[in-house]
């Protein structure tokens, strides 16, 4: 059984055929040839059915012949569906703008949070992320990724440990690890000052409390250096003892520097290279040379598109090609020692707290072996060794 | 020479097994309920109302009777009716009296 499946591509029409003889021209149809479909009777003098539009010369010539008329009462199809659109394409155009804003729009920073920071810091946050371009309108895929965001908002601040930046939908969400300076306790409770490691003592200064230990002594780790007992025996008092403690520690590093390392450096010379990726094929949109470098490194800058809540399979893609420069150093074992004895006073330095002071050092061992040098180093350090213990009550009863 | 033709294909019919709308170029009608009909080998289109269709055969015509009749497609040997089907009756060229043959 056919029908006619083209009918909604091909513009047809519903026509009405006034006039005797209706089923004669029925039949002069499909003996032309002529598609014709739908036919309804409505009286004993008029019918109505469906033709194509490219048939309707052909079927007015029929019916003079047959001296009926015809009107003309819907006209279907993608034609003329297509004619009405273009006639009111002032709803077109408003569709498309309106999917247009709705796309800027799901593309631009709305909200900027910022969680774990007091007030100045918060302050001090926005100000640097709005120099960074990070301010409310803008467009995302204009901005640095939320890792380089990151990276630069945690140089700029100084008074910040870490910031965590985390990118949702049209948000930017900080996260603030802010340097805690620990205020000072105002009421101390009764303590001791014991070592916090073994030491000869350099030099010891007490704020409060009773010295047990005195210089040239040597102690163990945990032992009792200002006890917070003082007065006479019968009278004694518990108070919190205080004071800095010096004493000579000695610490071991131990260190590895190869003889022979590459160094890639940039030689500043670079090529950006734009595209549009569209279900992962990259379309280049502007920066069409590679630069033609020996060495490069090729860093890539992903922003996908988004539609309100979703992400569109188009993105925009930065990439930096930066030119890079293979150097190699070649230390001989004397350098590489003496490099290895700043990089070990470094390390230690990292370790031990502000005040303390280096007073010699000794190398303890130097080996070379797999084309690096080993390195052990002997430290003497003076440093505060006093910590603190607080007295508890069951010693305060004893 | 007419009946001595029809004998033969008759014949043909019977021994050879073939379709008989085929073979004796009769009308092959299917139908749906009572909501379409649909009839091959039709001869073109005597009547059509809401209420009846006629249809010319080789030899006679076939009445179809109900109700809103809507020819849904026509082509030179076929033919789609929809509405609410009552019966289908035969006319046959020397015979005036319909003859029924399905009723419902």
């Amino acid at each position: 059984m056919k029908k006619f499946p083209i009918e909604p591509i091909y513009g047809y029409v519903k026509i009405g055929i006034i006039g005797e003889h209706g089923e004669s021209i029925i039949n002069e149809c499909v003996a032309r040839d002529i598609p014709i479909w739908e036919i309804e009777r409505k009286d004993d003098y008029s019918m109505t059915a469906n033709i194509f539009v490219r048939d309707i010369k052909q079927v007015k010539q029929l019916l003079k012949q047959k001296k009926c008329k015809i009107r003309f009462l819907k006209k279907r199809g993608s034609p003329f569906f297509l004619l009405r659109l273009w006639r009111r394409n002032g709803f077109l155009l408003g569709l498309a703008g309106f999917i247009l804003i709705i796309f800027l729009l799901s593309n631009m920073v709305w909200n900027i949070n910022v969680t774990g920071a007091d007030p100045k810091t918060e302050f001090e946050l926005r100000k640097a992320a709005a120099e960074l371009g990070i301010k409310k309108g803008q467009f995302i895929f204009l901005l640095p990724n939320s890792r380089q965001i990151q990276q630069k908002l945690t140089d700029k601040m100084d008074n910040v440990t870490w910031i965590g930046v985390t990118q949702k939908g049209t948000t930017y969400q900080f996260q603030v690890a802010e340097k805690e300076i620990p205020e000072k306790a105002k009421r101390l409770k009764p303590r001791n000052l014991i070592a916090k490691k073994k030491a000869i003592i350099h030099d010891i200064f007490v704020k409060r409390g009773q010295p047990l230990v005195s210089p040239n002594d040597y102690v163990q780790k945990g032992q009792t250096l200002v006890s917070g007992f003082i007065g006479k025996e019968g009278e004694e008092k518990l108070v919190p003892a205080e004071g800095t403690v010096l004493g000579e520690t000695w610490h071991v590093v131990h260190v590895t520097v190869p003889l022979e390392t590459n160094f890639k450096t940039y030689t500043g010379d670079s090529k950006k290279r734009h595209y549009v990726s569209i279900f992962g094929l990259k379309v280049p949109v502007w920066g069409l040379s590679n630069g033609n470098f020996k060495h490069s490194k090729t860093e890539e800058n992903k922003t996908p598109f988004r539609f309100i809540k979703w992400e569109l399979p188009i993105a925009y893609v930065k990439k930096d090609i930066r030119e890079t420069d293979g150097v190699k150093r070649i230390y001989t074992k004397n350098e590489a020692i003496s490099v290895g004895k700043t990089m070990a006073k470094k390390e230690l330095q990292k370790k031990l707290p502000d005040d303390a002071k280096i007073i010699g050092e000794n190398i303890l061992q130097v080996s070379v072996s797999n084309g690096k040098v080993n390195l052990s180093m002997h430290y003497q350090v003076i440093e505060n060794i006093a910590s603190e213990q607080p007295i508890t009550s069951s010693k305060e009863n004893e | 020479m007419v009946k001595w033709r029809q004998q033969v294909s008759k014949w043909m019919m019977q021994k050879l097994e073939l379709p008989a709308d085929i073979v004796m170029d009769l009308p092959r009608i299917t139908m749906i309920g009572q909501l379409h009909i649909y009839i091959e080998n039709h001869r073109g289109v005597k009547a059509f109302s809401k209420e009846e269709l006629r249809l010319n055969l080789i030899n006679g015509v076939l009445i179809v009777k109900g109700n809103d009749f809507v020819i849904k497609t026509i082509l030179p040997e076929e033919i789609l009716l929809e509405g609410k089907i009552d019966g289908v009756y035969y006319e046959e060229l020397n015979n005036k009296d319909p003859a029924q043959k399905k009723t419902k």
